[in-house]
């Protein structure tokens, strides 16, 4: 029977459940930083290594920026790339995004407009944070 | 012919519109190519049209002075007769207006002080692309011919008592155009201070405190009896970089604990001897960075374009024989240097070391695109603290920020709506009383705050403030980001200021739907007219989507709002020219019956289009709806509903915004918070399972106990007798 009161069918993330407060937080601080699951590996695992191997690029092309040898435009483009594919990764490892308050621990299966939602607004935060500090520090650059 | 036909043929008449709208919008001067030799050629006027901004001149001089202008002759019996002065706003100021970058401006001034023409070379203003006509930033640069440079001008109306002239604003454009009355203003009182039109404001002289000490370089430094000025790399477009571009310290040498203190006593004493009376001098010494601040193209005889002095609105620069040697600097851990230089600041009476004063480094910044220069200063303030003068620092009248003075002139209608903002958050949070005290036959309870809402948004903030939010914003926040972020420039505007602060908290307390289905001046608008047409009887022409195909055309506002994101990361002007999908400029900041039929026709038709469908537009094209859409998926509270909801369609059927799907789910991203289902919610003779529980209790004879949060009758728990009266 579908419960009318979520937008989407509900969902217990392994750590929802975490009794103590810090534990439960570090736990969701985790899992917007790593988009991979055991599962996810599990069910599709040529997607997931290719994710793998994309956040290392990424993450790469970040450090690359810090050390001020990317432009800006490259460094939007790769983060907008991998966005993308978190969605995808994301779709099969954890399929799922909260619901209400952002300090509740309701959360509900998420279909792929909700995942789009969350993953741009996530790595939008993310994004807009480096590249601030980046532009602050000196080390990147915009002609 | 049936609905979907009726959408498909509407969308594809709007997309023509706009088609034809892109093509026919012009703009002459937006992001121009200019020559590389605009910045840096001596003769400026063989790459821009200088004698049309200095009507009569003849022949033109080559850049002089720092800042630079050009002199424009006539020819009289053979001779040449100074006309007038021509200057490039960039060599003066870099003010950037509202997308982060300089309005690029060619200003004639006669020998009298008088604007005698001004034209824009290049902008980069997204709202004169296609929203507003360039014709509009010449009729407004216009207003300034005739007017006297030493004047206070200022965008509003005239202040007769103040001896303020008041210029016209752009509707719609109020940043660009207050950006270009301080690009305007700063230039001409640069050039007019040069050539002496513009007689220096005489000071009280200080008169310094001297306890005899001489301190250490840390404590003049910790007191502000010193200063600093650095540039990083990054500021002047060279990438990172360990040492900065540029570190120079600084001070007044007149000071007697300062000049003891760096030139020691004797070196002091002979400085102060060298001086005449009026005369001050100030030391300044490199100690990071390569660049040299006397200039490496130093000619003996010319003036040092690196470095000036400002106080209040007069500069002053330093020629050959301004400059002495510093032998070497005498205060305890005084930092290495590579360069120094006593300036001697001339001129009775006109510089205070009682007031404050800033030292300016003339720089250019090289755009790494295009390696061109452009130019870029950077100063520090110099102010010597109370001790070291008698009386203390006298008391200085810093003029208001433009965006203060905007703020302080606008309180009244800030106030209301700022006041409108809170009453609307304040009546959607009283939603759950409100809805109780409606049912499904009569919502006024609801309504009638609605209503007003839509009323105040379309007439107060939409016609009277002209403040509608755009997607036009988002993209050029995101392009000021990164470019150049200043707050000032988006305080100039407050109603968006205000509106953009709410809209951001109330998406992530509620969702979008409380701008935009009680406060989008457009939304509203085009709701209300789709109201009415009910009211008048045009009902029998209304049509409501299919669910089915609401479900296709919902994304096309997604695919619109990621086109324009995606374009703005290599063209924002494209963009800007896409956003025109946006009817909002022809509806409220222009004005319908000021632009080209193109926009007038899809303005038009859009709001047409509304009498026969509930908010097409915002359904199915908004951008800005789509943009705030993706948060709301993440709001806070949404609305209640019951689990028998999956089976019951009665709410999804009155549900304008086709935001309920056949499980009865509400689609938060589509919800326009209409507080419909929420009155069925309550309502016992609307909500099917609460009149169906009414029906029964009336039957059986039981009591109607109210009905709770969770939507049902608060249930009757039996209480055995005995316990009751014990």
């Amino acid at each position: 029977m579908v419960d009318p009161r979520m937008p989407s069918d509900p969902v217990e993330p392994p750590y929802a459940g975490q009794g103590r407060f810090g534990g439960w937080l570090l736990a969701e601080l985790w899992d917007h930083l790593w988009p991979w699951s055991r599962a996810g590996f599990a069910r599709s695992r040529s997607i997931q290594s290719a994710g793998l191997a994309l956040a290392v690029a990424a993450s790469t092309v970040w450090v690359l920026a810090a050390l001020g040898q990317v432009a800006a435009g490259v460094l939007i483009g790769w983060w907008f790339g991998w966005s993308v594919f978190e969605v995808r990764v994301r779709m099969d490892a954890k399929p799922y995004v909260k619901e209400g308050p952002w300090w509740g621990r309701r959360y509900r299966r998420a279909n792929l407009m909700d995942m789009v939602c969350y993953v741009s607004f996530k790595n939008l935060l993310i994004g807009a944070s480096l590249f601030i500090a980046l532009k602050s520090a000196g080390v990147l650059s915009l002609p | 012919m049936n609905s979907r036909q009726v959408i498909t043929r509407w969308l594809r008449t709007a997309l023509w519109a706009l088609a034809i709208a892109a093509s026919l919008a012009v703009a002459d001067t937006y992001e121009a190519r200019l020559a590389p030799e605009v910045n840096s050629a001596p003769r400026l006027c063989d790459y821009v049209p200088c004698a049309e901004v200095l009507p009569g001149a003849e022949s033109f001089s080559e850049r002089k002075g720092a800042p630079r202008y050009v002199e424009g002759y006539r020819s009289e019996d053979g001779k040449p007769v100074l006309v007038g002065y021509v200057m490039l706003s960039t060599d003066i100021t870099d003010t950037p207006a509202y997308s982060g970058k300089p309005v690029i401006t060619l200003i004639g001034m006669g020998t009298d002080g008088r604007f005698t023409g001004v034209k824009v070379l290049k902008h980069s203003e997204p709202i004169l692309l296609l929203g507003i006509p360039e014709s509009a930033l010449v009729d407004f640069n216009a207003q300034y011919i005739g007017k006297y440079v030493g004047d206070d001008i200022e965008i509003g109306r005239s202040r007769p008592e103040k001896n303020i002239i008041g210029l016209d604003a752009i509707t719609g454009a109020t940043v660009t155009v207050v950006a270009q009355n301080q690009v305007m203003m700063t230039s001409g009182a640069a050039v007019a201070q040069q050539v002496g039109i513009l007689e220096p404001v005489i000071r009280p002289q200080a008169r310094f405190v001297d306890a005899g000490a001489s301190p250490d370089w840390a404590a003049l430094a910790a007191d502000g009896s010193i200063g600093r000025l650095t540039v990083e790399r990054s500021e002047v477009g060279l990438g990172r970089g360990g040492e900065p571009f540029i570190e120079l310290w600084f001070g007044d040498l007149n000071a007697p604990h300062v000049g003891r203190a760096v030139l020691g006593k004797g070196g002091y004493e002979s400085l102060m001897g060298r001086l005449k009376e009026g005369e001050h001098a100030i030391f300044v010494i490199r100690s990071r960075g390569d660049e040299s601040f006397k200039g490496s193209g130093f000619v003996r005889g010319g003036i040092y374009d690196r470095l000036q002095v400002r106080q209040g609105r007069d500069t002053f620069t330093f020629r050959d024989l301004d400059y002495l040697n510093v032998y070497g600097v005498a205060a305890a851990g005084a930092p290495a240097y590579s360069e120094s230089a006593i300036f001697i600041i001339r001129g009775k009476g006109v510089f205070s070391s009682a007031y404050p004063w800033k030292l300016v480094f003339l720089g250019n910044k090289v755009d790494r695109a295009t390696g061109a220069r452009t130019f870029a200063n950077f100063d520090s303030e110099y102010w010597l603290a109370d001790a070291y003068l008698k009386g203390g620092r006298p008391v200085v009248e810093t003029p208001d920020p433009t965006w203060l003075r905007i703020w302080k002139e606008r309180a009244l209608a800030i106030a209301a709506f700022t006041l409108l903002l809170v009453s609307v958050a304040a009546v959607y949070a009283s939603r759950d009383r409100l809805v109780r005290r409606s049912n499904h036959k009569n919502k006024w309870p609801v309504n009638s705050f609605k209503y007003i809402a839509w009323v105040l948004s379309i007439g107060f903030v939409g016609f009277g403030l002209l403040a509608q939010p755009s997607i036009t914003q988002v993209l050029t926040w995101f392009h000021s980001l990164l470019f150049q972020w200043q707050w000032e420039l988006f305080l100039t505007d407050p109603f968006i200021f205000i509106f953009w602060v709410f809209i951001i908290v109330t998406v992530f307390i509620w969702g979008r739907g409380l701008f935009c289905g009680w406060l989008c001046p457009f939304g509203s608008l085009s709701e209300l007219i789709y109201k009415i047409a009910r009211v008048v009887g045009l009902k029998r022409f209304q049509r409501v989507p299919s669910k089915a195909l609401h479900d296709k055309l919902k994304w096309i506002k997604y695919w619109v709002f990621f086109v324009l994101l995606a374009v703005s990361m290599f063209d924002l002007g494209l963009a800007e020219k896409l956003a025109e999908i946006e009817p909002f400029k022809t509806t409220f900041l222009v004005g319908m019956f000021n632009r080209t039929w193109p926009y007038t026709l899809f303005a038009a038709g859009l709001l047409g289009l509304s009498i026969l469908i509930e908010r097409p537009f915002c359904k199915y094209l908004c951008p800005l709806g789509a943009a705030l859409a993706m948060p709301t998926t993440f709001r806070w509270f949404g609305l209640k509903r019951k689990q028998e909801c999956d089976s019951c369609k009665a709410c999804a059927k009155s549900c304008g915004s086709l935001a309920i799907d056949s499980d009865g789910r509400i689609d938060q991203r589509e919800c326009l918070l209409c507080m419909d289902c929420m009155i069925y919610y309550y309502d016992d003779h609307g909500c099917p399972p609460l009149s169906k529980e009414r029906r029964r209790r009336s039957k059986d004879g039981l009591e109607l106990t109210p009905i709770g949060a969770n939507g049902y009758f608060i249930p009757i728990k039996p209480v055995p007798m005995g316990k009751g009266r014990s």
